[in-house]
């Protein structure tokens, strides 16, 4: 009996997409009596690797040697990465890209898996998107060059910055505003960023959460980070709030973010021109400008407190006003939702055990999704390994005859899919699009990785970033090199 | 036949066994081509034993030197991949076992090497996403206790990483910073269980 081929798109470019597609070719061998393995990823973007190039905060490098795992998949010659390829309907599509609907994929493939992520900022409902209030994913996205351009912040016109949430991203962007300009300046921070970012008068950063330290999201590494800060010193937290009920039973992580939070910052408070502050159970109410002075707003705060039995933050009925130039929000991500398959309740796609589960609650087979799609935006990129290792375990199971299916095993049979594509082949937009030089391959992306490497050591840092206009000149001139 | 294929690959690791002679060939090349010398010609037909990512490791190693940043963990990354394999019986012992407790691997290993490039040299499923910089979790390990008091205690960085482990327990390390030492002879690691996603997926996430 023939062996089944894996013919696999994987919507998605991320390191989700990545993981999945190293464990699956890895662990089917490259040989004759191995079913036929393709996989062919496509990203909205134009450069791989999803948020570990327009996430991962730039002093955190190490973070990006996750890459090096990629590019060794890349190289296998099952392996393809199509760029600038928008598949479905985005509620943000990014101008340059081509445009591919989900049926042209499933005519060329037999297995699809989502891997598009989380790609929207969740809002605060108080704090509506204005002037003087943007989603932390803004910033994030100037400072890696994102394609989708998100304008400059005016740092230079502000002095205080109100980061609503606790979380990584929130502690990412606190760094950014914090850490001399002269550090950033080494890491992978484009020069237009630290233009910016030289020019800034923030002076203070105020990072609000609803709860107390047990329940804030953030990581130790990344206090500790904000609280070795050579140029900023932490405003001391209120004694009582260190000190945990008696009764309690501390994770490891709770008892060591309260030691180094009572330990305080590494510079004394007030002896610093940048100082930060955690301002614990505190949930906005809304933010007032004055029309007359513009460059300030008071933002409404409620009081909060944990209640003990669904440790959910209320209000004590008390609330204070604080002086702000700028709210940034950063209180998580959720899918897009006019994705097939989204759950608006989950804010993410309807997945168990890495199926795509329809309306009906059936799960379709040959369909699966993994990472931040499947699971929500949480976790660091540890989690989005193992959980992508598992999702590469089910497509497997799926396929190689000696594996039984994973759970669940009753599925519905789709029609949508092609079990005997041409191997090769690709949708016929996206053969156009390689025709026109406007997709890109891994191979360019390899050709503009070594560029911006290059133009970075010029100026003593990581990389110079590219922008897709910069990129796409950039691989004409290499092309009109080459002797095709 | 191709049923006892899968199983092994199944069961060890991906990459297949490295001819440490040629990746350190590769090695010396990209040396002494510095940094951003690789045609799209190489990147497809490159020897999948090249540790990957040397050639950005030694950029990055230029770009440190030459910049006092801040302390970041780098010497173990050098190695990963490159490490000397002791003649059979002059080695220090590392037993590897799997999350259910049965042996993986017996491999030996010198003073000084850690147990990521140990596992990376040896095939075993360990991974390290970050290549040994303490950046991420991946090569968590679990000790016994006997060897595990051996250890220095982790430093700061290392329980900030293990604090987001999944499955910690009292005797867990990363992998990347147990150091062997003559005394470590005969130690087990064991790989923690992995997730399954059947249980996260479709899970509300916490209200705050």
């Amino acid at each position: 009996m023939p062996l089944k081929p894996l013919k696999l798109a994987v919507i998605g470019g991320g390191p989700s997409a990545f993981y999945v597609a190293s464990r699956i070719l890895s662990l089917v061998p490259n040989a004759n009596t191995s079913p036929p393995v393709r996989v062919h990823l496509f990203d909205r973007l134009w450069a791989p690797h999803g948020l570990v190039r327009y996430g991962v905060a730039p002093d955190h490098p190490e973070v990006k040697n996750c890459t090096h795992k990629f590019d060794a998949t890349a190289s296998d010659p099952r392996f393809r990465f199509f760029g600038n390829i928008n598949i479905g309907d985005a509620i943000t599509p990014i101008s340059h890209t081509h445009k591919l609907s989900l049926s042209s994929i499933f005519n060329s493939y037999s297995h699809v898996l989502f891997a598009t992520g989380c790609t929207l900022p969740t809002l605060h409902s108080a704090l509506p998107p204005s002037q003087h209030c943007i989603p932390a994913l803004s910033l994030v996205h100037w400072y890696t060059q994102h394609p989708n351009r998100s304008p400059p912040p005016a740092l230079d016109k502000i002095s205080h910055v109100s980061l609503i949430g606790n979380g990584n991203v929130s502690l990412d962007v606190a760094r950014m505003l914090l850490t001399p300009v002269s550090t950033l300046a080494q890491y992978d921070v484009p020069e237009s960023v630290l233009d910016v970012l030289s020019r800034s008068s923030v002076r203070h950063v105020s990072i609000i959460g609803r709860r107390g330290p047990l329940e804030a999201a953030f990581t130790t590494k990344e206090l500790r980070e904000l609280i070795n800060l050579p140029d900023a010193s932490m405003v001391p937290i209120e004694p009582s709030f260190l000190k945990p009920s008696p009764d309690l039973t501390l994770s490891r992580q709770q008892s060591r973010t309260l030691q180094l939070l009572s330990k305080g910052s590494k510079n004394a408070f007030g002896s610093t021109p940048k100082t930060w502050s955690l301002d614990f159970y505190r949930s906005p109410t809304g933010l007032i400008v004055d029309p007359s002075d513009p460059t300030t707003a008071e933002l409404s705060l409620a009081h909060t407190m944990v209640d003990p039995r669904t440790q959910r933050a209320v209000s004590t009925g008390e609330s204070s006003t604080l002086p702000t130039s700028l709210v940034v929000t950063s209180l998580g991500f959720h899918g897009e939702p006019t994705a097939s398959f989204y759950d608006p309740g989950l804010g993410h796609l309807r997945t168990l055990g890495a199926r795509i589960i329809t309306n009906e609650g059936h799960a379709l087979k040959n369909m699966y999704a993994s990472g931040w799609a499947a699971t929500g935006a949480k976790g660091v990129l540890a989690s989005t390994m193992m959980n992508a290792y598992a999702a590469a375990d089910t497509v497997l199971g799926d396929v190689l005859p000696d594996r039984e299916p994973e759970e669940p095993k009753v599925l519905v049979e789709d029609i949508l899919l092609n079990p005997n594509p041409d191997l090769d082949g690709v949708p016929r937009e996206v053969a156009q699009g390689l025709k026109e030089g406007s997709v890109t391959q891994y191979g360019d992306w390899k050709k503009i990785d070594e560029e911006e490497i290059k133009r970075g050591q010029a100026v003593g840092k990581e990389r110079e970033r590219m922008n897709w206009e910069d990129a796409r000149k950039f691989l004409e001139t290499v092309r009109d090199r080459s002797p095709h | 036949m191709s049923n006892l294929c899968w199983r092994a690959n199944i069961l060890s690791r991906s990459l297949p066994n490295c001819d440490r002679q040629l990746s350190l060939i590769v090695r010396r090349r990209i040396t002494t081509k510095s940094a951003v010398t690789q045609s799209p010609i190489s990147l497809s037909s490159r020897p999948r034993c090249q540790s990957p990512g040397a050639k950005s490791r030694l950029a990055w190693r230029d770009w440190f030197s030459s910049s006092q940043i801040r302390a970041i963990h780098y010497s173990p990354v050098t190695r990963h991949g490159g490490i000397e394999r002791p003649a059979s019986g002059t080695g220090i012992k590392v037993h590897f076992k799997d999350s259910k407790g049965s042996l993986i691997k017996t491999v030996e290993a010198s003073e000084g090497d850690d147990l990521l490039a140990i596992a990376h040299e040896y095939d075993i499923d360990l991974e390290g996403a970050c290549e040994g910089s303490v950046a991420c979790s991946t090569c968590h390990v679990i000790l016994t206790p006997e060897y595990y008091d051996q250890l220095p205690e982790p430093d700061d960085d290392e329980n900030d990483m293990l604090d987001m482990a999944f499955g910690l327990t009292d005797t867990s390390r990363l992998g990347c910073q147990v150091k062997l030492t003559k005394d470590l002879d005969g130690i087990t690691a064991t790989l923690p269980s992995a997730t399954r996603n059947m249980f996260v997926d479709g899970k509300k996430p916490t209200k705050h």
